[in-house]
């Protein structure tokens, strides 16, 4: 496939060189020398009076280098020569751009050029040049009086660089132009280079999804604009979308405004309202304008919304759904992080527990016997496995999946740029999340076995329940045990009472991060899916679902990252009593000082079971 | 006893620290949370930083202000700019004439024939080259960095140019070597930096590093750098030129030891008027010149006020400079009478791209 491309690409490329050859020479850069003072940046004025900067600085790159469509053009062929050809000039004209200007073709005649056309299509859509006439800006209008309303969405247009579009050409071109210098001049290179880099150009859309945002944007962000037109905000709506994220990350592929505003096939310039039946944005079109970039989709993914805005979605579906998880973040986030200040607070207090030395004894005691060392290992070396290839995956979710949440900020840009592009990060990610649910699937088969075997022995020793009983025996079930001692815990805190409570192997807040993942994992795993899958999964679902699970997917993965971001690094890393790491996911074993401030129960346990003593008033 | 204090001292101040750190990570996470649904959807930097007037806030910025412009691979112009911008035009920083808040970046605009012309000369001169008095005949004058307002050697796209026409390197030329290469690779990336990442410059560079020096490539190449870099010539250096302190060596951007009278004349700027305004104008302006330099005392063959030689310009560049052709063009225009583009400036003159600010 590749190769066939790149044939392709070769036969194209010498296509045009070949039409190209045949050329007269260009026209020269700059016939009437105008850039012997526009060259300089600084030719220019400040209008005091209206506050106007008035700049006259003509990039001559832009004819040397045939930058754009319009690099061959004279100064005079936009603007009047009876007032540009008297210096000092007289008043200028502003330029017309629907004006007949006189261009060569490659085979060197001369014929008429006008942009009139478009003017014809924009009349036929929203942007009618009475519209674009009439704007007014909130902070007062943008062009001179005279100017042309091109000037809205256009400026010196540029060709972009093909080789974005097919990678072979940067090499390709280079080769090829530096043959033609051994037989031909400066001149005719130059003109080649002109034509290849006009029509290869077209290869690719005019403008990145970015640069085409920035453009509409200059009128539909603008308040007074939108006011006056009735108009929903649509481009900070636009970037809140994969879409938007996407283009904000520099991705070339993504949906751009056209792709879904511009009937396919259809020019730009003739842009149709959403009530027009022919607009490819009317309700029985938009399905279609989908299914454009998204082949196999079912016509159920026109039912998602590509300018969900939350913040004015009051009393829609998306909307409760983005609320609840905000509660459920600050429900399950806000305790646990009370519970660690409060924890540290006792630090800075100053507040040791008496019940610790005995413990940290205790705990001396039981790993000078033969087999002590060994029972208070908390975690075997298959949890410390799959644990750490929870986070490898968890931090490379993270680190492939936050810059789309964040796609706003530079430093998302720059992790995509290291992974190479959007796409890349997005394949990463994938996969990332099928090891994570493969590993997770792996983690609840060994559960259900370890279940089964519990029930068998709940069930040779007492009747009835047997699968209840041992469900609730797994170490990490929060039973309501757990949950009193939290509360004793957030006493013993708030000095409400002396005695710190004392856990087994797996404190409740082991058990809590551990239930966090178990949903996390589930939810995270679904939704990703559903996205991921989208053009199978719009067959059976609502578009709806795309907008919910998108929801579901940022707002959850955002209470994952801060929980562990700031409480697990803390109860691992940055605690005190296990700084500069918690040696209990590597070797097993869990600092002597936080098994006797957290885990005294596991600690007498073992002393028991191993015959040691464990009364207080002996040791 | 000490050391017993420090002992208990370090984890309460970490406990603590830490516990500032959730605290305000906490907060961080909830204030997005809350903003995420409940505050008005803004369009990013990305999007929405794009100067969409050219107004003097504008001169004063620098392209860096505008996080749009770099988002993109073609960023577009303000709007009712149609010629691209990608050369921005550096705030001065250091210019003490436009940073007082007395004068603008485009200072000259009272007459419509020249203003435009003398402004161009203000991006890469500073003001005090015209308007100071110097004592010197041939005005003593030096580079000084746009970005830290100190001397500095003169622009490396000047370096170059004269590296690549003096006659002295004829024979390194002949048969250069890695150091040829080396020399001119580096300087072209000085020159592409000092222009805001010129690509032409950079592109340049690239192409002299692919190629063998010894080769006829390069030869070639060597003479398409000698034909090419004069369209360069453009102020674009990332300095300006100033007249310098004949003892110090240092630019003079200013008139020194105005402070006081810069800012008593802008607090009575508007109520001043007549003999006590000159007087205090005076007081701010110690070094100005009563008349300004004409373009024709330093484009001038003969006994021109500027030592382009000694400024860092290489001898071809100072013969272009010093062609009276254009001044006295400018000079026919400070007369008051319009003409037609003149024949001699045809794009194949010599005389085409002549003059420089």
């Amino acid at each position: 496939m590749c190769k066939v491309r790149i044939h392709v690409t070769h036969r194209l490329l010498f296509a045009i060189l070949a039409c190209a050859a045949i050329a007269a020479p260009v026209l020269a850069d700059d016939p009437d020398n105008c850039l012997l003072c526009h060259q300089f940046r600084g030719l220019g004025r400040h209008d005091t009076e209206v506050d106007r900067v008035h700049l006259y600085f003509v990039d001559p790159d832009y004819g040397h280098h045939r930058k754009g469509p319009h690099a061959r053009l004279a100064c005079t062929d936009c603007h009047e020569h009876s007032e540009v050809s008297v210096i000092p000039h007289q008043p200028v004209t502003p330029v017309d751009c629907a004006r007949q200007c006189h261009l060569s073709d490659p085979t060197g005649l001369e014929r008429q050029f006008s942009h009139d056309n478009v003017q014809g299509m924009l009349e036929l859509g929203v942007h009618t040049t009475e519209t674009l006439s009439k704007l007014q800006f909130a902070e007062g209008p943008l062009l001179r009086e005279g100017q042309s309303i091109c000037l809205y969405c256009h400026d010196e247009p540029l060709f972009r660089d093909p080789s974005r579009a097919i990678p072979q050409f940067r090499e390709l071109s280079d080769r090829v132009f530096d043959r033609c210098d051994v037989c031909h001049t400066e001149k005719v290179s130059a003109d080649i280079e002109y034509y290849v880099r006009h029509i290869a150009s077209r290869f690719q859309p005019a403008r990145s999804p970015l640069e085409l945002a920035q453009v509409c944007s200059v009128c539909h962000s603008d308040p007074q604009i939108l006011q006056d037109y009735e108009l929903k905000e649509s481009v900070a709506s636009f970037v809140r979308s994969f879409h938007g994220k996407a283009a904000l990350l520099g991705d070339e592929t993504t949906a751009d405004c056209l792709s879904c505003h511009v009937k396919s096939g259809e020019n730009a310039h003739l842009m149709l309202g959403s009530l027009d039946p022919l607009s490819s944005v009317h309700e029985t079109n938009v399905a279609d304008s989908c299914i454009k970039c998204h082949p196999g989709a079912g016509e159920k993914i026109a039912e998602a919304a590509v300018h969900l805005d939350l913040p004015t979605a009051h009393g829609t579906l998306e909307f409760t759904i983005a609320l609840l998880f905000i509660v459920i973040t600050v429900l399950t986030f806000g305790p646990s992080a009370l519970l660690v200040v409060l924890d540290l607070l006792q630090v800075v207090v100053g507040r040791e527990h008496a019940g610790d030395e005995w413990t940290r004894k205790l705990a001396h005691e039981v790993i000078k016997h033969p087999q002590g060392r060994r029972r208070l290992i908390r975690f075997t070396i298959k949890q410390r496995i799959e644990h750490w290839l929870l986070s490898i995956m968890f931090m490379t979710l993270v680190v492939t999946g936050f810059p789309m949440k964040f796609a706003d900020h530079a430093w998302a840009a720059a992790i995509i740029r290291v992974f190479g592009g959007l796409q890349i990060a997005r394949h990463v990610h994938h996969w990332a999340g099928i090891a994570l649910i493969v590993g997770f699937t792996v983690h609840l088969i060994d559960v259900f076995i370890s279940l089964r075997r519990r029930a068998r022995e709940v069930e040779s020793v007492s009747k009835g329940k047997s699968l209840v009983k041992a469900w609730v025996s797994l170490p990490m079930w929060i039973s309501p045990t757990d949950v009193r001692k939290t509360f004793q815990l957030l006493a013993y805190y708030l000095f409400l009472r002396k005695d710190r409570p004392s856990f087994g192997r797996f404190s409740p807040t082991e058990k809590f991060e551990y239930l966090g993942v178990f949903w996390g994992t589930v939810l995270l795993g679904v939704t990703g899916a559903l996205l991921w899958g989208e053009e199978i999964s719009s067959r059976f679902l609502s578009g709806r679902a795309f907008n919910i699970a998108t929801i579901a997917h940022t707002y959850e993965a955002f209470l994952a990252v801060i929980h562990v971001g700031i409480l697990h690094i803390y109860n691992v890393i940055l605690a005190p009593k296990v700084f500069p790491l918690s040696t209990a996911t590597l070797n097993g074993h869990t600092p002597i000082d936080k098994l006797a401030e957290e885990h005294g129960e596991l600690v007498e346990q073992t002393a028991q079971e191993l015959g040691i003593s464990s009364e207080r008033n002996e040791s | 006893m000490l050391g017993r204090a420090i002992r208990s001292l370090v984890p309460r101040a970490y406990a603590l620290f830490l516990i500032l750190l959730i605290c305000w990570l906490t907060w961080l996470s909830v204030r997005y949370l809350a903003t995420s649904l409940f505050s008005p959807s803004v369009v990013p930097a990305q999007i929405a930083e794009l100067p969409t007037r050219l107004d003097s806030d504008f001169l004063q910025t620098d392209r860096t202000a505008w996080q749009a412009l770099d988002a993109t691979e073609h960023p577009r112009t303000p709007l009712a700019h149609y010629h691209r911008l990608d050369s921005w035009i550096h705030p001065d920083s250091y210019n003490g004439c436009t940073q007082s808040g007395c004068h603008g970046p485009m200072p000259h605009t009272r007459r419509k024939e020249t203003r435009a012309f003398l402004n161009m000369h203000a991006t890469s001169m500073h003001c005090g080259v015209c308007h100071m008095k110097s004592d010197e005949t041939s005005l003593l004058l030096g580079w000084y960095d746009l970005d830290h307002g100190e001397a500095r050697d003169p622009p490396a796209l000047l370096q170059l140019y004269g590296y690549l026409t003096s006659e002295d390197n004829a024979k390194k030329f002949a048969a250069p070597g890695k150091v040829v290469q080396e020399t001119i690779v580096k300087l072209l990336r000085r020159a592409a930096k000092e222009a805001d990442d010129l690509p032409a410059l950079e592109k340049l560079a690239d192409h002299f590093t692919r190629v063998r020096p010894t080769s006829e490539s390069f030869q070639k190449l060597i003479e398409s750098a000698r034909t090419s870099l004069p369209r360069h010539f453009r102020g674009e250096y990332g300095a300006k030129l100033a007249i310098t302190n004949p003892d110090t060596g240092e630019p003079i951007l200013g008139h020194p030891g105005t402070k006081g009278a810069v800012r008593e004349f802008l607090d009575r700027a508007d109520s001043i008027e007549g003999e006590a305004r000159t007087a205090l104008l005076d007081k701010v302006h110690p070094r100005r010149r009563d008349q300004a330099i004409q373009c024709t005392s330093c484009h001038h063959s003969q006994q021109g006020q500027i030592d382009f030689a000694g400024a860092g310009y290489p001898p071809a560049r100072v013969d272009a400079l010093v062609n009276p052709v254009v001044a006295q063009m400018i000079e026919h225009i400070d007369k008051g009478k319009s003409f037609q583009m003149p024949e001699f400036i045809a794009p194949d003159s010599p005389a085409r791209s002549t003059h420089e600010p």
